[in-house]
């Protein structure tokens, strides 16, 4: 007897733990974080994974790309409306194959050096040419870069490339000091990276933090932080811990179950805004298939309640869509943006018309951790096919098993992915549904499509170009190789002494982060 | 010095099969390459990286590259920070030491007093809440563990740091997260241990005698208990480690265990293959140390 | 062997030394049932959930697969904002978690046994082997041990599942490639000792073969100490699945165990405190009885150290 009533001790005083950390919860003040002020000149962000590497050409790394574009410039800057400078000052298209750059005069690199077209030519040729490199498949298509003087180049592509501009806005496309690297070797320069930012290295370490401090040579406006670290906190509850404490000022990636948490606390608050990723189901039309028929395809898009998954799962952040080049991206075609359709009645109807009024049994594979709620998402999408006579069998595979699926093509009848876009451009987002890429995967072929998307490849005439991508987008929104559901929102935790606008692009640029 | 020696030699056709077993398991069916390439990848691209990796070679010559590579100490380069693997094995070590070290002395000092009552109040409510608490201990998952102490010591009371590293007081939740699961088998393997030794005869003979409870304890089942003591703790190496690749996580803590399931997760075998061997040779060496230590302790052992 | 856990092998082998009388066993073991009431206590909770296990498709009083969006994050009954057809609560999906709990006692008894009888039947077959007939063998199995032992078990399973994939034959396969070393290691000890005994080196003497030998005098030998170890092992595997599940290696969904609820409900642990604390408190009831039984069986099978 004695040891049960011990034991009933012991379970109290672990569910009292348990009571005390989780009912105070609802009293809305956790934590000891106060906000921000005008004299804390150092600014401290949590993300969900550490930085990858300073070599900027061999990671394909969002969340890396985010830190560094405090340290590294880009010839041009995506702006509101178009292009805007940033090394280059400026730039014309000469030929369909050559574009003119003038760099910026008296930039120089961190260790002093001055910055040249020199230093333009090492970098892309580097990754144009070196096809170990991770990005150098979205640099290949530049053929040379011609130096005219120590700030004029020209860059020459091996067919005409209307979408230049967007290579060369991205990932990959920091500029690095050729002297420093070529005298020092790629060693050094890993070690203690040297760009043109707003922020110089200090420090790396590994799964820990990055730490980068103000650059007070820089060309444009002077740096608003003394020093800002990135802190790497893998477990989303951790990360949360630590803004409600103070011990961040930012945390990327907030878990939606945390958001009234940190509403709730008087000092911080949520900030989100769209992203560049659409959660999509991949549907074959392979023969055989019961997803070949258009019917039944019409029949899922309609079955799904694209809304409802966002507004249980995700708090009602995201955006329904029925395309997966979303505003902000050239050629995206805005009609179709915001819009979803959810008929279950009609559904019921399609799949009767196509013979499967008894009952339908289809296959979908998921990836589990991958998205923000893809598996809960894939849940609660079973659960609506099921309402309309679907019997969706789920597969949830682990990220490493899905990609291994992915490469070889073999899913069965559907899946569930997030492509993002890093290019900001059409073709990236509607390369997979030419029939060449398509064949194994979805064999999706449809030679108007086709032709469209060639035509649209290389066509320097950009209001033209980005039409074909919108008629192209109209016609995969009804034949449906791919099934949209929405687009993700990215959701930061913020000290609300902060002023902090999320960006489409994922990016981290710590000088448009300002105290109130 | 011949038992060392004897030993010592023992250790290499383990380092041997464990060799074989870790690139058994990271090679045989692991292709790092879709993990590498984004989801936009195209087919070609893929094929040229696994060409560059080596990855098309049969598998018994990758074997006898990778032995080869082993025996010179070069565990090949990882991908994900394209720089020598042992090196970033080896940089992270001491992180991962100082945790494992700070747990080890909250185990310690947790499972020693404990180990000690329980066993001297035997079938008493105190015995009982100790053994009782054990098994909650053992029974709780690090990470819950971990989330609750965060949720409780640093956002509601805020005396700890929640993550990360830096001073004396960020070692304070991971170590007890750690050490609760490593104090629980302690306690438990202390108070049996304590339990034989205070059964035995001449803690009998010296009760009989008369001598006080509290001397005899000290005196002679203390004491005793010590030598199995060592080894315990010795045992405990691997699990350990072990934990270290959780409670790392949890609390974004730079060491060993979380480069390790980083690499696992992104396929980033010359890692996976250089930290596992490391892993392995510093559990084989505590226990060599625990065997000296224990032929010290007790000249009275004698091997066959 | 003596690299490793000295101690181990020293309690192993007292453990051994069990006597054959059958009868005497019966009686013991009714006896020592009847005046242990922890002993009691373990038998009733592990009967109480392999029966759940069993009967689960009965008992759960909803389909544990069956989201209910308007009920997410429900309450135990007894809290504020409970609702009755949720004695436990729903998670986030709206799932009932009794139900989930139900029948997430399939998976995860599923997985602990399993695993242990396919670790047991390795450990046991190559223990004999290499006790038995020593020389080569028992050098190469014994320096595979070593080398199992040298490499933490969630290692071992993070990397063969990261590898082939987490399902549930992969897990139990990993689990019980990984823990059979401490089977091998003990029922080696134990034949090397009966080896010796003159019953054994007498049958020899006269021609009796290996078979014969094993099975008749060395299997029932050893069967009683590996009877709890092998129990309490469940007790071990159970919480190393769901260690694996926090690291998203574990139970995939649409499968349900306790370990994944748990780490699946830790991202709620401050706002919604029901979703991961009742599988953690039915993991622990279920540890809690297997170690009591585990416990109650030694003091049975081994007069040692024996608990009054």
């Amino acid at each position: 007897m004695k040891k049960l009533l011990t034991f009933g001790l012991l379970f109290v005083l672990v569910f009292s733990l348990v009571a005390c950390s989780s009912n105070s919860s609802t009293s809305g003040d956790e934590g000891s974080v106060e906000k921000k002020t005008e004299d804390d000149k150092e600014l401290v962000i949590a993300t969900g994974a550490d930085m990858v590497t300073f070599d900027i050409h061999d990671h394909n790394t969002t969340s890396t790309e985010a830190i560094h574009v405090n340290m590294f410039n880009y010839l041009v800057k995506r702006g509101e409306d178009g292009f805007d400078p940033d090394l280059a000052e400026s730039w014309e298209n000469v030929d369909d194959n050559t574009w003119k750059f003038k760099l910026r005069e008296g930039v120089k690199f961190h260790n002093g050096e001055e910055l040249t077209a020199d230093d333009v030519k090492f970098t892309l040729e580097r990754v144009a040419n070196d096809n170990k490199l991770l990005e150098h498949g979205n640099y290949s298509q530049i053929k040379e870069v011609k130096v005219i003087n120590d700030l004029e180049f020209e860059i020459i592509t091996h067919q005409p490339e209307p979408a230049l501009l967007n290579r060369l806005s991205r990932l990959g496309s920091g500029i690095l000091p050729s002297k420093y690297i070529e005298e020092e070797g790629w060693d050094k320069f890993l070690e203690n990276p040297v760009g043109t930012g707003p922020y110089k290295f200090v420090e790396w370490k590994k799964d820990d933090r990055v730490v980068i401090e103000a650059n007070s040579d820089y060309f444009g406006e002077a740096p608003k932080w003394n020093k800002v670290t990135f802190r790497a906190i893998p477990e989303d509850s951790t990360r949360v811990s630590e803004l409600l404490t103070g011990g961040v000022d930012i945390a990327t990636n907030l878990p939606p179950s945390d958001w009234e948490r940190v509403k709730d606390n008087e000092a911080t608050e949520v900030a989100q805004g769209p992203t560049q990723r659409v959660m999509m189901l991949v549907l074959r039309q392979t023969e055989g298939h019961a997803t070949s028929d258009p019917k039944v395809r019409e029949a899922i898009d309609l079955a799904i309640d694209k809304q409802a998954i966002l507004d249980s799962l995700m708090e009602g952040s995201g955006t329904v869509t029925r395309t997966r080049v979303t505003p902000g991206n050239t050629g995206a075609n805005e009609d179709l943006y915001g819009k979803t359709l959810y008929d279950p009645e009609k559904a019921k109807q399609l799949l009767k018309e196509a013979g499967y009024g008894d009952g339908l049994e289809l296959k979908l594979s998921a990836p589990n951790g991958r998205y923000l709620k893809d598996k809960e998402s894939a849940e609660l999408i079973q659960a609506m096919l099921g309402e309309v006579g679907i019997d969706l069998k789920l597969e949830f595979l682990e990220w490493s098993s899905f990609a291994d699926k992915y490469a070889s093509k073999s899913f069965d009848d559907m899946f569930l992915i997030g492509y993002g876009n890093s290019m900001f451009d059409a073709a990236l987002a509607l390369d997979r549904l030419s029939s060449k890429q398509a064949e194994g995967e979805t064999d999706y072929n449809n030679p108007e499509v086709d032709k469209l998307l060639e035509e649209a490849m290389s066509n320097m005439n950009a209001e033209e170009r980005a039409k074909q991508y919108q008629k192209a987008q109209e016609i995969i929104a009804e034949e449906r190789p791919q099934i949209y559901l929405y687009q993700l929102d990215a959701v930061y935790g913020v000290n609300k002494g902060l002023n902090f606008e999320p960006r489409l692009d994922e990016m981290l640029y710590v000088d448009d982060i300002t105290v109130k | 010095m011949k038992f060392l020696i004897k030993n010592i030699l023992r250790i290499i056709p383990v380092l041997f099969i464990i060799s074989l077993i870790v690139f058994l398991l990271v090679r045989v069916t692991g292709d790092p390459v879709s993990l590498m390439l984004p989801e936009t990848a195209t087919d070609a691209e893929r094929a040229q990286l696994r060409e560059s990796l080596g990855l098309n070679d049969p598998l018994y010559i990758q074997y006898f590259t990778y032995l080869g590579d082993l025996i010179t100490g070069d565990f090949g380069e990882s991908f994900r920070y394209n720089q020598p693997a042992l090196g970033l094995v080896l940089e992270r070590l001491p992180a991962s030491f100082g945790l494992a070290f700070a747990s080890m002395l909250v185990a310690t000092l947790i499972s020693i007093p404990l180990g000690i009552l329980s066993a001297i109040k035997r079938n008493s409510f105190i015995d009982l809440f100790i053994t009782g608490g054990a098994v909650l201990g053992k029974a709780m998952p690090n990470f819950w563990l971990g989330i609750m102490l965060i949720l409780l010591f640093s956002v509601q009371l805020n005396i700890f740091p929640v993550s990360g590293t830096g001073s004396l007081m960020h070692f304070v939740l991971p170590a007890i997260t750690l050490g609760t699961a490593i104090a629980a088998e302690m306690t438990r393997l202390i108070r049996s241990s304590m339990l034989e030794i205070l059964g035995q005869e001449y803690i009998r003979t010296a009760r009989s005698k008369g001598l006080l409870e509290a001397v005899v304890v000290n005196k002679h089942g203390f004491r005793n208990a010590l030598i199995p003591v060592v080894t315990i703790m010795a045992l405990q190496t691997a699990t350990l480690i072990g934990g270290t690749l959780i409670t790392e996580t949890v609390f974004s803590w730079p060491g060993m265990g979380q480069l390790l399931i980083q690499a696992v997760n992104l396929r980033d075998m010359a890692v996976v293959q250089a930290a596992t061997f490391i892993i392995a040779l510093l559990v084989i060496i505590s226990n060599l140390l625990a065997d000296l230590a224990y032929r010290y302790l007790d000249p009275r052992i004698k091997y066959d | 062997m003596r690299m490793f856990s000295r101690i181990e092998v020293k309690k192993e082998l007292t453990l051994e030394e069990t006597k054959t009388d059958k009868k005497a066993y019966s009686l013991k073991w009714l006896k020592v049932l009847l005046n242990s009431k922890t002993g009691t206590l373990g038998l009733i909770i592990v009967v109480f959930m392999v029966l759940m296990a069993i009967l689960a498709n009965v008992i759960a009083p909803h389909d544990p697969a069956q989201t209910d969006v308007v009920n997410r994050l429900v309450p135990p009954v007894w809290a504020e904002g409970g609702n009755p057809d949720y004695i436990l609560g729903t998670d986030n999906l709206g799932r009932d978690i009794l139900s989930r709990i139900i029948v997430g006692s399939r998976v995860s008894l599923l997985v602990g046994i399993s695993a242990v009888f396919l670790a047991g039947a390795i450990g046991l077959v190559l223990g004999l082997i290499s006790g038995y007939y020593g020389g080569f063998f028992d050098r190469v199995i014994m320096r595979t041990v070593d080398a199992f032992l040298a490499i933490p078990n969630i290692l071992f399973m993070l990397i063969v599942l990261a590898v082939i994939g987490p399902s549930l034959m992969t897990l139990i396969f990993v689990l019980g490639a990984t823990t059979w070393v401490m089977y091998a290691r003990m029922v080696r000890g134990e034949t090397l000792s009966i080896k010796e005994r003159d019953y054994v080196r007498s049958a020899r003497a006269v021609g009796a073969k290996d078979i014969r030998i094993i099975s008749r005098y060395i299997l029932p030998n050893i069967i009683s100490s590996f009877i709890v170890i092998a129990t309490l092992n469940v007790a071990t595997t159970i919480i190393l699945e769901s260690s694996l599940s926090f690291l998203g290696l574990g139970i995939q969904p649409p499968d349900v165990s306790w370990g994944l609820m748990l780490s699946d409900g830790r991202e709620y642990l401050a706002t919604s405190w029901w979703v991961a604390t009742f599988p953690g408190v039915a993991i622990t009831i279920t540890v809690l009885g297997i170690i009591f039984l585990g416990d109650w069986l030694r003091d049975v099978l081994d007069p040692k150290t024996k608990t009054n």
